[in-house]
This record gives structure tokens, sequence and C-alpha cells, in this order.
């Protein structure tokens, strides 16, 4: 066994772990049946297509007035499947009431639309094979976001939820090969998503990582809109259909935003490819977790999921991040360098040298100096009835001492000399004015505070 | 052949009047579908199914007995297997522009299938193939049904898919002939054939099998090594 083949997810486990105990064959049957689900969905308030006319017999065929169609619709097989038998009209020809044109601008005649709705009453587009009900429905209209990417169709957006927790997405974009279809063994692309952001990361065409779409724009980092919506009504749409396993397909409308297309029993395995990442892993994270409430579960899949984020963050502000123990080297006089283990601490704002640190760094005589004064002043207790301006007069002398600092914390007040180091961190050097401690036991020798760390984030594990 | 043990449930089949050929057939059947299973749950080769592949095994093997040699039953057999699916997409594209129902676009592009076979025939007997001339009936139903099935998978996913499809079927098809025609398991299944019962033990273990597939470590094995994994 390869290291990493244990977190990818095989047909034979989708099958019979994933597919056969959660998604129960009414479950199942209800996926298949476009026209039921869009009824369920759009009682639960999810949006779905609109619905233009369905038509189940010969004589539904026979009676129904094809001029009252719109200018633009999709035709589909009740129990079509991979996204076949689908016909998408864009609009009507000019000064001609029953000719609609096609994406690849060819005509559609009444007769057209009459053989096809025939085929799909005998079955020739079902699943089973069996007699199916066509229908017209609302064409979803390209959100132009994704116009620059899309080959004569509309992506959509496959989630796939388990456990009520999206566990991984991707966009799937048709494209040429693919015939306007966004179905990927068809050749349309798919797009890994990361779940916290929604910003795409690598992008596949037949199972093979492309960096760019065939017309030469780059595929990820696309910002998904909406993304935290797309999320939930996924979540929704398991709630509803009861599919244990859910590939649940949202696509992103002009105007109304998501809205949900599919749902899909028996989810592909190439969504893997497109993340970079095995599904098996991620199932297993949120296996037999309880979440409650449909925005428990975005929350969950962003915190989980979100893999790229430390990218997406250092790009968006340019900040990086480290931990909350870092290793720093800090510069002291005659560029005396030390490296030490730090804690980064956001508690603090000052960064704060241990004093064997500071009289290694070279600041030994503005210890004893300030040592010496504080003592004869009689401490703190004394110190700070006096003015600051006449505490800065009674240190004016102490070498290398650019200020005292007064510091409130947890063990209570202390008064501290300050000296000027130079703290370099993830190979950034910043001039830092940071206090030495010498009455505190320290468990690291130095504390770096809020003050130094503005072109930081810091990672809380 | 003819001093060869017998358990008692064979005999009592031969001496009921059952062709011992036809006895032979069913016990190795269970071995063939269970080859199958195997290519499917473990090395992940699709093929149509099981029964396209179980059925073109007996077509090769009926073929091959036929001929009376084993390499004749995969060569003819194969050249029949290709041309029905040659003729199959020829016809199919030319039903395209006629935009006919499923059935009958079905019916015509079996009706060019069995001419185009018939001409095959005749062809093997001119050149004095007498064992392509000869093939039993049974062998070319077989083999013209199939057409039904490539064509469906044409239509329903794509021309790609249903040629990968027909090659992985001659592949495992062409692998079960050669398993069922080894001389010594045959003899051992006359002899034993209870002991066929024991595949259902092997597909007890194929059905519970959850690991990655043979093809699968193929299809992801960038992934696996981490080829294009995001950069930390």
């Amino acid at each position: 066994m390869l290291p990493k083949s244990k977190d990818i997810l095989g047909m034979n486990a989708r099958n019979l772990i994933y597919i056969r105990p959660n998604n129960l064959k009414s479950a199942k049957r209800l996926a298949d049946d476009k026209l039921r689900c869009k009824r369920v969905l759009k009682k639960a308030r999810v949006p779905v297509p609109r619905l233009i006319k369905s038509i189940k017999t010969q004589e539904d065929l026979d009676n129904f007035d094809f001029s009252t169609l719109p200018n633009s619709f999709v035709l589909k097989p009740n129990f079509g499947f991979g996204g076949e038998g689908i016909l998408v009209v864009y609009g009507r020809k000019k000064g001609n009431e029953n000719i609609w044109v096609k994406a690849n601008r060819s005509q559609v005649t009444e007769q057209h639309l009459r053989t096809h709705v025939k085929n799909i009453l005998d079955g020739s587009f079902s699943r089973t094979g069996t007699s199916d009900i066509a229908f017209f429905e609302e064409r979803i209209r390209l959100y132009p976001g994704f116009k620059p990417y899309a080959f004569r169709g509309v992506p959509d957006i496959r989630v796939i939820v388990y456990n009520r927790v999206p566990v991984m997405a991707m966009i799937r974009i048709p494209t040429e090969v693919s015939g306007g279809t966004s179905n990927l063994h068809r050749g349309g692309i798919g797009v890994g998503i990361d779940m916290a952001t929604g910003v795409t990361t690598t992008a596949i065409q037949y199972d093979r990582v492309v960096e760019k779409s065939p017309n030469g724009l780059l595929l990820s980092g696309i910002k998904i809109p909406q993304w935290k919506e797309i999320l939930e009504l996924a979540i929704k749409a398991q709630d509803v259909s009861r599919l244990g396993y859910l590939g649940a397909d949202i696509a992103i409308d002009r105007e109304n935003g998501p809205v949900f297309m599919e749902l899909n029993a028996r989810p592909g395995l190439s969504i893997q490819v497109a993340n970079q990442e095995g599904l098996l892993a991620r199932l297993n994270r949120v296996e037999g977790l309880k979440i409650k409430t449909v925005r428990r579960g975005v929350a969950l899949s962003r915190n989980l999921f979100g893999g790229e984020i430390e990218d997406e963050i250092e790009g968006l502000s340019g900040k990086r991040i480290i931990g909350t123990v870092e290793k720093i080297k800090i510069i002291g006089r005659n560029k005396k360098e030390i490296t030490v283990e730090a804690k980064i601490d956001t508690g603090a704002g000052f960064t704060s040298l241990g004093l064997e640190l500071a009289k290694e760094l070279g600041f030994i005589n503005t210890i004893i100096a300030y040592e010496t004064i504080y003592s004869e002043q009689g401490g703190w207790d004394k110190l700070k009835k006096l003015s600051t301006k006449e505490r800065s007069l009674l240190f004016k002398k102490v070498p290398y001492l650019i200020d005292t600092a007064i510091i409130h914390s947890s063990h209570g007040t202390t008064y501290r000399p300050v000296v000027k180091v130079k703290v370099v961190m993830d190979k950034k050097t910043i001039p830092a004015r940071v206090t030495i401690i010498s009455r505190e036991h320290l468990k690291y020798p130095a504390i770096i505070g809020r003050r130094n760390l503005k072109r930081f984030l810091v990672e809380v594990k | 052949m003819e001093d060869q043990a017998y358990s008692s449930l064979v005999e009592i089949a031969v001496n009921y009047g059952v062709p011992i050929s036809t006895v032979t057939l069913i016990l190795v059947l269970p071995i063939v579908v269970t080859i199958i299973t195997f290519f499917r749950q473990i090395v992940g080769i699709k093929a149509f199914g099981i029964y396209t592949p179980a059925m073109v095994t007996f077509a090769f093997s009926g073929i091959g007995l036929q001929a009376g040699n084993l390499s004749k039953g995969v060569k003819y057999g194969t050249a029949i297997f290709v041309m029905v699916i040659l003729v199959g997409t020829l016809s199919r594209i030319l039903m395209k522009k006629f935009r006919l129902l499923y059935l009958p676009r079905m019916a015509i592009v079996i009706t060019l299938v069995s001419f185009a076979t018939l001409g095959v025939l005749i062809a093997g007997g001119a050149k004095n193939r007498t064992g392509l001339a000869e093939v039993s009936i049974f062998p070319i139903l077989i083999m013209i049904t199939l057409v039904e099935k490539f064509v469906a998978t044409q239509i329903e996913k794509s021309s790609r898919t249903a040629i990968i499809l027909s090659t992985e079927t001659l592949i495992i098809s062409i692998i079960s002939y050669y398993i069922i025609s080894w001389q010594p398991l045959l003899s051992f299944v006359k002899q034993y054939p209870i002991i066929i019962l024991l595949t259902i033990f092997v597909n007890i273990f194929l059905g519970r099998w959850t690991g990655l597939r043979l093809i699968e470590y193929f299809r992801f094995k960038d992934l696996i090594n981490g080829k294009n994994a995001p950069k930390k």
C-alpha cells in the first residue's frame, strides 16, 4: 500500500461503505426523479429553476401549444442521467413564433422539439429505458463572473455532503469538447474549491491537472460568489432528500443567485483529483459527529477543510502565518546575534527579553545601571509616585536605555527598562523596542508581543 | 478424455442424457463469472457488466471447439467481435440523420450487422477458412446481440466509453476463454463439481472488498504521490 492511498475513496469503498448504507432506495428514487425533487426542494425553500410545463403522455404532447413557451428554456427528461437528452434553447428567432435558437446558433423548430419530447416519452434517455416524462424549465442565466471561463453553458458547483457537513466541492465548467455540458467524463473542466473561502484551487480535465482554461485563463483563484449560501443549500438538500452521501449540484443564476439543480446519489470520484486530496480522509473526520444546525455544518466544513486558507490570507493581506512558538533571531548591540525559541503572545503588548538573554545581547551595563537606580529610589512602590517626566530624568544616564515601561500583567505591575534590538522572524527583520524582565521566571527567553506582530497572523494550534 | 473420472453428480447427469459438453459449460460458468467479478472489483476493468463478457467467452469457446483449435477461437471470435462493433458504429452514424426512435433505430442497426456477419462468414468460406464459415449460430447470435450493448452505451455515455468497454469486454473474454479451455481445470470440475461452490466464498470476499482497484492506483497516482499537491 502506498502511503497516501488510504486517504483516497475508491469505487468499491464508495459503493459499499457510503452509498449502500446511507442512500436508501427511496432516497435514490427521489434523486432520479427530477420533477419530484423540484417539488420537495421548493417546499423546503431551496430555490430551484421554475417549471414551465411537464409532458407526461402523448396526449399531453398533442395538446401542448408550443407557442406558449418562453424565448429561452431547457427541455429535460425526468429520469435522464449524465446530462443526456437535455436541450437548451437560448432565444426565439426574430419574427418567427415557433423557431428557437440553440447556443451553437443552430435552429430548433417545433417539429424538432416534438420529436425530442417523443424520444423522451419513449424512454430513450431514461436510466431504465422505460417510458419517461419530459419537462420544460426556466434556463439559468450565466453569472457574469463565470462568463470568461464557460463555453456555451452554465458552470455548476458540486458539493459532496456527508453527515450534514460539506466535505469537498468543485466547480464544473463546460468546454467546447464537452459540448456545453459540465459533465467531467465528457471533457468538462473540474476545479477544486477551498471549503473555507470558496476560492478555486486545482483544475482538471479528463482526470489530469490543467492550469488554464482552453482560452488561456488561469483557473485557480476564482472566487465563487455567495459561497456560504451554496454550502447551506447543499446541507438543506441533504436534510430534505435523506441522501446520507449526497452530491449536490448548484448553479448560480445571474439574478437569483444560487439555484439548486440536481441531487446526485452516486457522485463521482474525480472531485478528489480536482482538489488534490482524498475524500476518505475527509469523510472519516466527520464520521459520527452530531451536527445540529445547518450553520454548524457550514462552519465545521470551513474550519476542517479550508486547507488553502493560509496561502489565501497571505496573498490578500501580505501577512505571514506563524505559530505560537517560533524560532527567532535577535540582533543586539554590536550586531550580536542570538537565536532563541520565543513565545508569540498576542496577549502582551511589548516584546520582552529575559535577563540572561539581554545580558548576552550586550545590555549588561544597561541592566546594572538601571537596577542600581531602581533600588536607590526604593523600587516601584516609590517610583510610581513620581511623574513620568521625573522618572525619565532619573534614568537618563543609563547606557543604551531608550525608555522605561510600566507593564501591567497577571503578576502585578512592573517597571522595566526598554532597549532597542532587531528581531528576525520568518525571514523578516523588524526593529523592536523591547523590555527586559528581571524579576519573573520565564519559560521562554523571549516573548514577542503585539507591537511587533503587525506583519504576521498567529495560528493557534 | 474417455477415461476421465467423473463425479457421481456428473455421472448422473450424463446417464440421464445431458450432453457432457453442456454439463461442462454449466460447471465452468461460475468460474467465468467469478473471473469477471475479480476483474471488476480488484482490477477495475468494467466491461459490459457480467452477462456480456460471460456470453462472449462462451462464443469464443464455441467457435474454438468448432474450429478444433484454441487460438482459432480467439482469432475468428475477435474478427467477428470487431466487425460487429465497427458495423454497429457505422450504421449508428448513418442512422443519426434519420431521427428515429430508439427501438426501430436499433432494429436497423442489428439488421445491418446481421448482413455484415453473413458477409464475413461467406468471405471466410471463400478463402477456405472453413472454421469460420461453419461457426454455429449460437456464438454468432451472441456477437450480434453485443451490438445493442455497444450502441446503447454509445448513446447513454459516449463513443469513447463504448469503445473502452468493448475492448475491456474483449480482453476479459479472451482471458476467461483461455482459463476455461485449460484441460486440467476442465477435468477437475468434472471430477469435483462441488468445489465450484467455493466461488461463492470468493465472491463474498470480493463483494466486501473496499480497497482501491488496481486502475484507481493509476487514476489517482498523482494524488498518491502528492505530485500536484498545493504548496504549503
